[in-house]
């Protein structure tokens, strides 16, 4: 296993990782105890930054797993990054969706429920 | 006696919609009429309302024109109708005609009649961007649907029972009058046309600005394309 040094990882960079890695758990924490998160959203930032934390304290790990694609530790890091970003951006667009069908049926139910409520104060009036 | 519905999805129409409505009362007294506002901001809604035997039914906010139509098939399920008529507000369809329609959905030759606009002598000449653009749509639809429709675009259609609780479970967003017919054709409905001669639009503007057009091409191609590799549609909603 190659040395992180060995391809430039210097120890400036472990601590500024660290430091937004904890920066960021500590966001995710605080939005979750402020109910700013579904549970659901909570869990997949955590799992973010952990990975971010994980790689700050065992840069190692992805130094290693740079050796076996053979590229650089920055552009492991960035593919993971990428990935986690782009699986997030879908799994909002689904989210999205779903909410506009609701939405959707939420305003012809309000629009057909009013059309009800006034024939029957019609009747009643008559 | 079959009941009918005319539904009339209306979208800043304040112009045009008492004539509509005038007209539609003169042509076929018998029928109900139902406005869908879709959130018009002008006096849609007032213009609609100053008739005391039209249906109105205010949207909250503007759903666009599939979700305004299903508004209305929705509300045509529920009441029990037998048939249901799509028609613009703008004053382009022939309101005459609107029998011969539902006459030919009540005696059974299909489950949805479209008004059509390109069959001989009709006197309708639209843009020559839009003729193509929906000319290939149309055919593309009609090789999956396979009715001989010659005008799958047109919003001038009746429907029966059937068709009025396919709707009122399933509908599509924007530019859904292609995309209907897919779906009908799928949940094994049948569709046929009958020749009319569409009016100038009297008032008001296009919901297809040359701007939508690509956008209307790619997103009905898209959503026919989807829908021929799905079982039933989407899943079906509460009615």
């Amino acid at each position: 296993m190659p040395e992180a040094a060995q391809i430039g990882f210097q120890p400036a960079h472990r601590i500024g990782l660290l430091i937004v890695s904890l920066l960021l758990v500590g966001l995710v924490l605080e939005l979750v105890r402020r109910r700013r998160f579904k549970e659901r959203y909570a869990l997949l930032w955590l799992a973010a930054s952990g990975f971010v934390l994980l790689v700050g304290l065992v840069p190692s790990l992805v130094v290693w797993f740079a050796g076996i694609l053979h590229v650089q530790f920055l552009t492991v890091f960035f593919a993971l990054s990428f990935i986690f970003l782009l699986g997030l951006v879908l799994s909002f667009s689904v989210v999205i969706s779903q909410l506009s069908d609701q939405n959707r049926e939420l305003a012809q139910e309000v629009g057909l429920l009013e059309n009800r409520i006034s024939r029957l104060e019609k009747n009643d009036g008559g | 006696m079959p009941r009918v519905l005319v539904i009339i999805p209306a979208y800043n129409e304040s112009e045009t919609i008492a004539a509509v409505i005038v007209n539609l009362q003169r042509h076929a007294p018998e029928y109900d009429i139902l406005v869908v506002d879709d959130g018009s901001r002008d006096n849609t809604a007032a213009a609609a309302s100053a008739f005391p035997n039209v249906q109105l039914v205010r949207l909250p906010y503007n759903l666009g024109i599939g979700g305004a139509m299903q508004t209305g098939y929705k509300f045509a399920c529920r009441n029990g109708y037998d048939v249901a008529v799509q028609c613009d507000a703008d004053g382009q369809h022939p309101v005459d005609r609107i029998k011969d329609l539902v006459g030919h959905v009540i005696a059974g030759s299909a489950d949805i009649l479209i008004g059509s606009r390109y069959v001989a002598n009709t006197g309708y000449t639209p843009s020559v961007s839009r003729r193509v653009g929906k000319s290939i749509l149309s055919r593309a639809v009609d090789a999956i649907v396979g009715a001989g429709i010659t005008d799958t675009t047109s919003g001038f259609r009746a429907a029966n029972r059937r068709v009025i609780k396919a709707f009122a479970e399933n509908y599509p967003e924007d530019y859904p009058e292609a995309e209907a017919l897919v779906l009908l054709h799928k949940a094994g409905l049948k569709a046929a046309e009958l020749p009319v001669e569409m009016l100038p639009r009297q008032g008001g503007r296009t919901s297809i600005s040359p701007k939508n057009a690509a956008y209307y091409m790619v997103k009905v191609g898209l959503a026919i394309f989807i829908n021929v590799f799905r079982r039933n549609g989407r899943t079906s909603e509460k009615v």
